[in-house]
């Protein structure tokens, strides 16, 4: 049997607003409400909803035999819960289904995973629990912020009780084997899926690109590709930004037809069947190892830790915000807690990416700070801010 | 006693300034104007700006301008057929600008200005850009046209923009020559004698018949590096304008130690960064703002990160006048570790709130603010040292301030022009 598993990253971050040295000790709140409920809003209107609607009638009409599966972040979900429960409403529905599956991750898309350990675990128990009571489903694969990855990563999600998780194929550690297989870290037994990045590619990246040799992208022509990517006994794991529908891929590229009519092509013509995560650790064995000695992730060119862990405003923005970790664990309040993990997330530090070529662009295109040199500044300034709050009473005693 | 007739060349005056430039001629046409009959022509004016007695003539209010005359100056042609011509000019940067490129332009000897008879009025949406070369050309036309049937007794131009417009004032009527120098190319340009501008420069001192650097230190760039003859030179310090000072709370606990200026080589920001991670080892609480903008910042930014030194270390941006007044009510020690600094007003308004200064000795404001702390800029131990020295203990720090205080009462603009109606004497002697 053939199978495909399709996966979306749903993620939207709290961002910070221009925050200037002026503010630094007199102004607590740090996130621009106005331009995250903006972004929500629009998201909303030209992807989640539209989309929904779309995998919800898929399911419908396919009885079983289309499944999804996504990955929400708790800081989407609480902007959802926050601006458009509306939004939150159509996952539900979506749950409902039992064709949807929900991955765990960090609550906060963090890159806790590197920075702390305890953190880490914290994080995804949060994010566990979130699920649960959001969408009354338990989740049992892992899939970590931006699918960042190394052996320890494996080594704790095993420990945490999880049956598996998913990350990035990258060619040059798979050799000549094929991405589309079941792996296993190197020094214990543990299921983990890998993406197949040209597929997941082609939809997210390429699909629009008039340069590109495959423009335009046909359902036929990709199904065509899926089919001759899929030896017996494979599944191809097609992971992408749900922002991909509607929002980086406008509508009038013909997204959305082409999500309508993929099922069909793949089930009908090919027989390829479609299974989720857990899914896929159960019907497959592991086939191979798949040694993630240096962290990975699905970022950039480089595909590591850069696209936020490179130039030294990034490095110091990091080292900062975790420096704080034994105080904010010594307080116990849990309104700095909160504060501290939303500073955490990872796209603060992507906006600080002083890359060059498309990765810039990319990084720039997410961006709200006119230039990485910005986003580095008023985060430090906003953590500055944080910093003097969480010491307030031991400095002024 | 008949009053002296100053025809005054002017570029940037309030409210179109980029920087120092502006202020000191407003500064110094106010004090001035008491004394003497004050003829102004600038590039552009503002119709919100006027002075009692200062007559005002910004070229772009001008309804047609009549050329009668052909102009005199054969200084072009004296220059080499080819030469290097900055494409952008910014001598007071205030923009994150990328830096200054070069490219060679043939100088054609068949291409003469185009001349008319009639001049449209003088346009122009900034005062410097691509073409800063252009207007200043242009503007040492018009202007040299539009007075000559005007009464004055004496021209008076402020820095390069407007000396080829005073040098052909010059031939033409043989009126003596002041040349009032705010700032100097080999500054601005890290020593860079290869210029256009810099040859403006040395060509226009070298004509008048007064110079009046804003400092002597200034005043011996200019002997030592443009070859100027020392008895032409009388310095005129800068005054300031008053202002009530006032204090503003700080919301955090840590002192604050200011830096104010373009963020470009000639100010020295690096070893203020420097400065800072030697400061804050031994005195964490601490923050460091770096408020003003330029070509620097991004890779200052940068070091500072580099230096771990991000939660202590700040950078505003460009600010206006009303929040570095802010800033400075709440500063505790201002540094200006300036590489060369013609004069350094800054340093007096910071004086003016009372806040310690540290300058650097290369700089004009440290001959007359005797009651700051001096050091080389390259020193950043002892400018570390003494940054310390204030911060840690505050009877030290309000000596400091106070010792400040007395200088400032000479720092006038006022008795600038005293200085300057002493130079026009003995001209016109």
């Amino acid at each position: 049997m053939r199978s495909v598993t399709l996966c979306f990253q749903v993620h939207q971050p709290f961002r910070i607003k221009p925050y200037t040295f002026f503010d630094i000790g007199k102004q607590h709140s740090y996130e621009d409400e106005g331009h995250n409920k903006l972004v929500i809003n629009r998201v909303s209107d030209l992807c989640y909803l539209p989309t929904n609607k779309i995998l919800l009638q898929l399911i419908k009409k396919y009885k079983g035999q289309f499944r999804v599966a996504f990955s929400i972040s708790g800081t989407t979900i609480e902007q959802f819960k926050l601006y458009r429960p509306d939004v939150i409403d159509s996952f539900i529905a979506l749950a409902k289904t039992d064709c949807v599956e929900f991955l765990a991750e960090t609550y906060y898309h963090s890159l806790s995973s590197i920075f702390s350990a305890n953190t880490f675990i914290e994080q995804i128990e949060a994010h566990r629990k979130l699920i649960r009571s959001t969408f009354d489903y338990q989740t049992e694969v892992f899939r970590n912020t931006e699918l960042i990855h190394n052996n320890a990563i494996a080594e704790t999600i095993k420990g945490l009780g999880l049956k598996g998780m998913i990350t990035e194929g990258i060619p040059s550690l798979l050799e000549s084997q094929s991405t589309n297989n079941l792996f296993s870290p190197a020094q214990t037994s543990f299921p983990i899926i890998l993406r197949n990045c040209i597929l997941s590619d082609d939809i997210a990246f390429r699909f629009s690109d008039k340069n590109w040799k495959g423009y335009p992208l046909t359902v036929e022509k990709y199904s065509s590709w899926i089919d001759k990517s899929l030896k017996k006994n494979e599944n191809a794991t097609i992971y992408v930004d749900y922002e991909t529908f509607g929002e980086h891929q406008k509508k009038n590229s013909g997204i959305f037809t082409f999500l309508r009519k993929l099922p069909g092509m793949l089930i009908d013509t090919y027989g390829i069947e479609f299974m989720n995560p857990s899914e896929v650790i159960d019907y497959h064995e592991i086939h191979s190892v798949y040694d993630a000695h240096e962290t990975i992730s699905w970022a950039d060119v480089e595909k590591n830790l850069s696209a936020w862990h490179l130039n030294s405003m990034q490095k110091e923005a990091i080292e900062k915000i975790y420096s704080l970790e034994p105080l904010i664990r010594k307080m116990q309040i849990r309104k700095h807690t909160e504060k501290w993990n939303k500073l955490q997330t990872s796209d603060h530090f992507y906006y600080m990416s002083t890359k060059g070529m498309s990765d810039g662009e990319v990084h720039q295109y997410f961006s709200p700070f006119a230039s990485p040199h910005d986003a580095y500044l008023h985060y430090m300034n906003v953590v500055a801010d944080f910093e003097l709050e969480v010491r307030k009473k031991k400095l002024f005693s | 006693m008949k009053k002296t007739k100053v025809l005054m060349l002017g570029w940037e005056f309030p409210p179109i300034i980029n920087g120092g430039l502006g202020v000191a001629c407003l500064g110094l046409s106010k004090a001035l104007s008491k004394q003497v009959e004050l003829t102004l022509i600038l590039p552009k004016s503002d119709p919100s700006i006027a002075l009692n007695l200062v007559d005002i003539i910004g070229l772009n209010q001008q309804e047609r301008i009549r050329i009668r005359e052909d102009f005199q100056t054969n200084f072009y042609e004296e220059l080499e057929n080819v030469y290097t011509l900055p494409t952008t000019i910014a001598p007071y940067q205030t923009i994150t600008e990328t830096q200054v490129k070069t490219k060679q332009v043939k100088k054609s000897k068949k291409q003469k200005i185009v001349r008319s008879e009639f001049y449209k009025p003088f346009e122009l949406e900034n005062l410097y850009g691509n073409d800063t070369i252009q207007k200043v050309i242009e503007y040492a036309t018009v202007s040299a046209d539009l007075c000559m049937e005007w009464d004055f007794d004496v021209i008076h131009c402020h820095d390069w923009m407007t000396m080829l417009a005073g040098v052909e004032i010059k031939q033409r009527t043989g009126k003596p020559l002041v040349l009032h120098v705010h700032s100097l190319e080999y500054d601005r340009n890290q020593g860079n004698t290869d210029s256009w501008v810099y040859q403006v420069e040395k060509h226009a001192m070298e004509q008048a018949d007064a110079i009046l650097p804003v400092s002597n230190y200034t005043g011996n760039i200019a002997v030592a590096h443009y070859g100027i003859n020392p008895r032409k030179i009388h310095s005129v310090h800068n005054g300031v304008e008053k202002v009530i000072p006032y204090k503003v709370d700080k919301p955090f606990p840590e002192k604050i130690v200011l830096f104010i200026g373009r963020v470009t080589h000639q100010k020295g920001p690096e070893y203020f960064v420097e400065v800072a991670s030697k400061v804050l080892q031994e005195y964490p609480l601490a923050r460091f703002v770096v408020a003003g903008t330029g070509d620097k910042l991004k890779e200052l930014i940068e070091t500072g990160a580099h230096k771990h030194l991000g939660l202590n270390i700040h950078f505003t941006g460009f600010l206006s006048k009303e929040k570095i007044h802010d800033l400075l009510a709440m500063a505790d020690v201002y540094c200006m570790p300036s590489v060369s600094e013609p004069f350094g007003l800054s340093a007096l308004e910071a004086a003016q709130f009372g806040v310690p200064c540290v300058v650097s000795k290369q700089s004009g404001v440290s001959e007359v603010l005797m009651g700051a702390l001096k050091v080389d800029f390259w020193d950043v131990d002892k400018m570390a040292h003494y940054i310390l020295m204030l911060l840690k203990d505050p009877t030290f720090a309000k000596t400091i301030s106070e010792n400040a205080q007395f200088d400032l009462e000479y720092c006038t603009w006022e008795n600038a022009a005293i200085e300057i109606q002493e130079v026009y004497k003995k001209l016109l002697a």
